[in-house]
């Protein structure tokens, strides 16, 4: 909200510079977010009056034109046809910066500077409208009236000598929506008078009873309504002076009735509305709800089809406001009105937010009713209302006030116990510094329960300006606000009662670090992305009811559409070796009979992302290139599940069904799937303009999680020597590795520890139809020294096993 | 036979100290080792030799062979490991042997040493649904239906009353319909905000929330705590301020700001000329949350504070542009 200065001192005297109280504002919870001085941009700005317009003496079209601006006499240059004696002109002094530059086709700022001009000095410029950024105008110099003060700073005479801040007022303050308010902050804090304007008026001997009358229908959503009526005023543009106070918070001048109505807005924060009496049926005021479909044009020419509920101001016959959103078209002050009707209500908040937000209006009135506005006001404002509008306006001020008011409310009254307000805080507080502070934004005390030093109980009252303050927390926080945040000590010592689960080295964490070492970057994705892509890798897609496009409508539920995006923008800037990972989750709705979740119907899984493309390795001078594959990536899981000590997996190969990866191999640790590898397909390669192959794995995290052994045991070293021997046996080509090393280890009686693959060869030197296998075999006895004959005994078992199971030969 | 193994064997012996490249090693090979070479020759003639000389002779074949073939490999390394065996030269100006070095994103590195702060202070961590439902992340925060307050945080809604939590908060109510007082937890994850991206602002973002209950915990003790953790995430040399806030599930509420490291405190585009800097927000838990999960407001007091992890992430780095850290640029994930 912004906050005029000017407007501001009316209130309360602030003898501190504007940084200064923004500071105090922001320390009190009234953050100010920016200061802005209007009268920056015509700084260096004066009036002055042309005494005299001698020629140039080496230019034909110029004047060196001799200007009073009181301070001195200034010789200035000119080269307006129109400068004349006696004119009253703006002049810019050196130093000022011009706004627009006449002379530059996009008009840029320029900065005055002493100059000479043909060879002659002159010590400042008289400028045109377009200059000033004004108006339009550029053929001539601005001329002013004769009444004009001449030295008059030119910010003075706009009216613009003012500092407007804007203060972000949190929704539990509507009392600081109004200079009154901000003013009421500024007297506690500084510690000075708040000067609330007084009210005096005449009223005409005829009743405004005679004239109208006020029903409510719904007490409940408006517990009070008040009213005057003004006859025979005179519309017309407002005075000056309140035209840029509503300028200066941002607010466009209307008309004098409206401008009052806003004015009153903004000092007291009670929002207003003036009907043209002659348009309402009957002169009178029927608040009632709408029905479901009823039908109105509000004063923006919009029509709007209204929800039952929603709060209306009506006369006999038709709606003619939607209560405390906007005033209606049928009822608007124009030009020709001459009597009014002014409404000052009070509406229940959560009323006002639903129709608010049902029309999808937030005015300066909604905004103000919904968060709470003070229902003892109503009479206040109207009277400030009249008395200005009287004043500006004319007319005749009918006797009375049509004040509907069922129930009253009453301030609030709070029992505090001293005890608490310390224990809370932390301070040592008496009830006399308590009572002082609260006293000083109206919160008085009422009475004292108990009067026992540190445990008094304390009665205070709330005025109903603060809907905020119910609670004894609530006159705490207030306690903590005056006293000042920095004013409480500073703890650093605290009593802790030990946990129960000491935080452990997180799995996530582990696995991330342990990536990031084995050469992964990690990478962190949005989740949101379109139901199309999210439909391929699952049916139970999660979908937003209100997204921010198209693109990001719903949930994913695999990590890959996110990741391919990161590839191929990595690729776009010729980033083509990419070493990725991501721990993140994917979302799914599930049926809530058949899987029960922590939010019914939806569930979540945390996953780890692989992928690799591009060149296997980082290239050097003595290795050569060779593109990744999916065993770089197969290698990699292998050994995350050494790491883990996650022994029992199986890679199952199988012809691909997911959506998005061909050569699929499943993952799975004891007969429970944990994820999946493989090369994405050619199609979602396209799809995604991708060029070069990718491969991926995706596990669940949370599966892993449940698997792994998180207690790691040691495990005592072999005594004896092992005994390693290699061995090539060339196979039909469609027998596999896991077949071969599955026979040699069980083959091995025991004997044999692991069985390693170290070359694969297809080739001149073997049959068309086969190849050989070359593996590391490792003999190891828990109970003795092998001797080589032993081996032997075992290699020949070996041998010959392999060749009647397999009909593989040994390979010399 | 077994004098030209004998000959043979002198012959590589002397051969082989003339073989000064790679080039004149290679025709070593070829002469002695390939299969062609006179050594498979000698093998080939074996089927000659009687039945009863034959092992001998093969023993010494064998031996003839591996011998070869280790003066070949040793000569290999050698000429292998110097360009010039007659200077001696090694360019150890070639560059190293270097692997491809990972990185942990940016975020996951500020997140890791908030947690580490907080794990030294005694904080537990746990986590809670993205997807909640709207008493977790409004009602039982004392958020009422119809509050304005619902206004400060742009939801993204599944159904009526599912959406994307608006920040980590609703994990307080988890924890404490789960656990007994005291808790003391902090709890890190996402969290969406239905606002257009920009450079200052992107549709989802990370938290870190903290939760403290027990019995006689002060306002003081908050501000004590989380000048501790700026102290050590910042710098020792940091300048604090508290200033009053609205959070509906805390009162009083504070949003802590520190000194501009960017300009020290003078004023600068950062900061917005203040001088300050806001870090996180926090308060002590309203009596109203204590009402939904059945804990005794009376008894029991605490306090919560959370703060935005790319916030803090791009003031650290100096990043200007939150977008760069949802890019994924490996060139620039490399400079973590
Ligand atoms: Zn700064």
């Amino acid at each position: 909200m912004k906050i005029s200065l000017n407007w501001l001192n009316q209130y309360v005297k602030i003898n501190l510079p504007p940084d200064k109280l923004a500071v105090k504002l922001t320390n009190a919870g009234l953050e100010v977010e920016s200061i802005e001085y209007l009268g920056e941009k015509y700084k260096n700005f004066v009036i002055g009056k042309v005494l005299g317009v001698p020629k140039h003496p080496n230019a034909d079209k110029l004047t060196v034109c001799d200007v009073d601006i009181v301070a001195q006499n200034l010789k200035i240059v000119c080269g307006a046809p129109n400068v004349a004696v006696g004119q009253h002109v703006v002049v810019g002094l050196v130093g000022a910066t011009i706004p627009k530059n006449q002379h530059d086709p996009e008009g840029k700022p320029f900065t005055l500077t002493k100059a000479k001009i043909r060879g002659v000095e002159s010590n400042g410029m008289i400028c045109s409208e377009y200059e000033l950024d004004i108006g339009e105008d550029k053929d001539g110099i601005y001329i002013l009236g004769n009444d004009t003060q001449i030295g008059q700073a030119f910010a003075d005479f706009l009216g613009l000598n003012d500092v407007v801040f804007e203060v972000g007022i949190t929704p539990n303050r509507p009392d600081c929506l109004s200079h009154i308010g901000i003013a009421r902050e500024v007297a506690a804090l500084l510690k000075k008078q708040l000067m609330v304007p007084s009210i005096k008026f005449k009223e005409d001997k005829e009743l405004v009873s005679k004239n109208a009358s006020v029903v409510i229908k719904d007490s409940n959503n408006c517990p009070r309504y008040s009213a005057r009526v003004i006859k025979n005023i005179k519309i017309g543009p407002s005075p000056k002076w309140l035209q840029n106070r509503l300028s200066a918070v941002g607010i466009r001048p209307i008309n004098n009735v409206v401008d009052v109505t806003n004015y009153v807005l903004m000092e007291t924060g009670h929002p207003l509305h003036a009907f043209d009496y002659d348009k309402l049926e009957s002169h009178t005021i029927i608040v009632r709800t709408a029905s479901d479909g009823e039908y109105f044009t509000t004063l923006d020419e919009k029509g709007r089809e209204l929800k039952e509920n929603t709060l209306l101001i009506c006369d006999a016959e038709k709606p003619v406001a939607i209560a405390g959103v906007m005033g209606g078209l049928n009822s608007e002050i124009s030009e020709s009105t001459q009597n009014i009707l002014i409404e000052s209500a009070y509406f229940n908040p959560s009323n006002i937010r639903r129709s608010s937000k049902y029309i999808g209006l937030n005015t300066n009135a909604s905004q103000r009713f919904e968060r709470g506005a003070d229902p003892n006001i109503t009479v206040y404002a109207l009277d400030r209302c009249t008395q200005l509008i009287s004043k500006i306006a004319g007319g005749k001020i009918l006797k009375g006030v049509l004040d509907v008011y069922p129930k009253k409310f009453k301030p609030v009254k709070i029992k505090v116990r001293l005890s608490k307000v310390n224990s809370i805080l932390g301070t040592n507080l008496s009830s006399e510094e308590v009572k002082s502070l609260l006293g000083r934004i109206g919160i008085q005390l009422k009475n004292i329960l108990k009067k026992k030093d540190k445990d008094s109980v304390l009665l205070y009252e709330v005025p109903t300006f603060r809907p905020d303050i119910e609670r004894e927390i609530d006159v705490i926080e207030e306690v903590a606000r005056l006293y000042g945040y920095d004013r409480i000590e500073t703890k650093t010592t605290s009593y802790i009662k030990f946990s129960s689960q000491t935080p452990k080295i997180e799995f996530n964490d582990e696995l991330r670090q342990w990536l990031a070492g084995r050469g992964f970057n990690e990478v962190i994705t949005n989740s949101l992305l379109s139901q199309e892509v999210a439909s391929l890798t699952s049916e139970n897609v999660v979908i937003l009811k209100n997204p921010l496009s198209r693109e990001m409508n719903a949930m994913r539920t695999s990590l890959i559409p996110s990741m391919l995006e990161i590839v191929r923008n990595n690729i776009n800037r010729q980033e083509k070796n990419l070493n990725l990972f991501e721990i993140g989750r994917v979302y799914f709705s599930v049926d809530e009979t058949e899987m029960s979740t922590l939010v019914t119907g939806y569930s979540e899984e945390e996953r780890l992302i692989l992928v690799k493309c591009g060149q296997s390795d980082f290239l050097n001078w003595s290795v050569h290139e060779r593109k990744s594959d999916i065993f770089d990536i197969k290698g990699v899981i292998e050994d995350i599940f050494l790491k883990i000590l996650l022994d029992k997996y199986k890679f199952i190969p199988y012809h691909a069904t997911k959506a998005l990866v061909d050569s699929a191999i499943s993952i799975e640790i004891q007969n429970i799937e944990v994820g999946y590898l493989g090369k994405i397909n050619d199609e979602i390669l396209k799809k995604y303009s991708i060029e070069q192959d990718v491969y991926v794995a995706e596990l669940s995290v949370d599966r892993l999680k449940q698997l792994y052994q998180s207690d790691k045991k040691y495990k005592s070293l072999p005594t004896f020597p092992s005994v390693i021997r290699d061995l090539a046996f060339v196979v039909e080509a469609n027998i596999s590795f896991a077949e071969l090393s599955e026979t040699i280890k069980s083959l091995g009686g025991g004997l044999v520890k692991s069985v390693e693959l170290f070359d694969l060869y297809t080739g001149n030197q073997i049959d068309k139809n086969k190849k050989s296998f070359a593996f590391t075999i490792k003999f190891l006895s828990e109970e003795k020294t092998l001797t080589d004959e032993e081996v032997e005994v075992v290699i020949e078992k070996i041998i010959n096993g392999m060749n009647s199971k397999h009909g593989a030969e040994i390979r010399k | 036979m077994k004098e030209k193994i004998e000959e043979l064997k002198k012959l590589t012996e002397v051969e082989i100290a003339n073989c000064k490249s790679l080039t004149d090693l290679e025709s070593f090979r070829i002469k002695y080792l390939a299969r062609k070479g006179s050594i498979a020759e000698l093998f080939d003639t074996l089927k000659n030799v009687s039945p009863e000389e034959r092992p001998v002779v093969g023993k010494a074949l064998n031996e003839l062979r591996s011998n070869t073939q280790r003066l070949f490999d040793e000569r290999k390394v050698l000429l292998e490991m110097s360009v010039n065996v007659e200077t001696k030269i090694v360019d150890l100006t070639l560059p190293g042997r270097r692997r491809w070095i990972g990185s942990l994103h940016p975020i996951t590195q500020t997140l890791n040493e908030i947690k580490n702060i907080f794990f030294r202070m005694g904080f537990d961590v746990v986590f809670g649904p993205e997807i909640e439902d709207d008493y977790h992340n409004f009602e039982a925060l004392n958020f009422p239906p119809d509050h304005p307050a619902r206004d400060m945080q742009d939801t993204f809604f599944i159904s009526e009353n599912v959406l994307l939590r608006t920040h980590t908060s609703p994990v307080q109510i988890r924890v404490m319909e789960t656990q007994k007082p005291p808790v003391r937890v902090i709890v890190p994850g996402r969290v969406y905000r239905n606002e257009a991206i920009s450079a200052r602002s992107y549709c989802l973002f990370h938290q870190v929330e903290g939760l403290y209950i027990d019995e006689g915990v002060t306002f003081s003790e908050l501000k004590g705590t989380l000048v501790a953790f700026a102290k050590q995430f910042y710098s020792s040399s940091i300048k604090f301020r508290f200033r009053p806030s609205f959070f509906p599930f805390t009162e009083p509420s504070a949003e802590m700001d520190i000194t501009c490291f960017l300009c020290s405190g003078k004023g600068c585009r950062v900061c917005k000329q203040s001088g300050w800097l806001e870090i996180l927000g926090c308060g002590m838990v309203d009596p109203n949350v204590y009402k939904f999960v059945g804990y005794d407001s009376e008894k029991l007091s605490g306090y919560a504070f959370g703060m935005g992890i790319e916030r803090i992430t791009m003031l650290r780095y100096g990043i200007d542009d939150i977008r760069i850290l949802f890019d994924n640029d490996v060139r620039f994930l490399k400079q973590f």
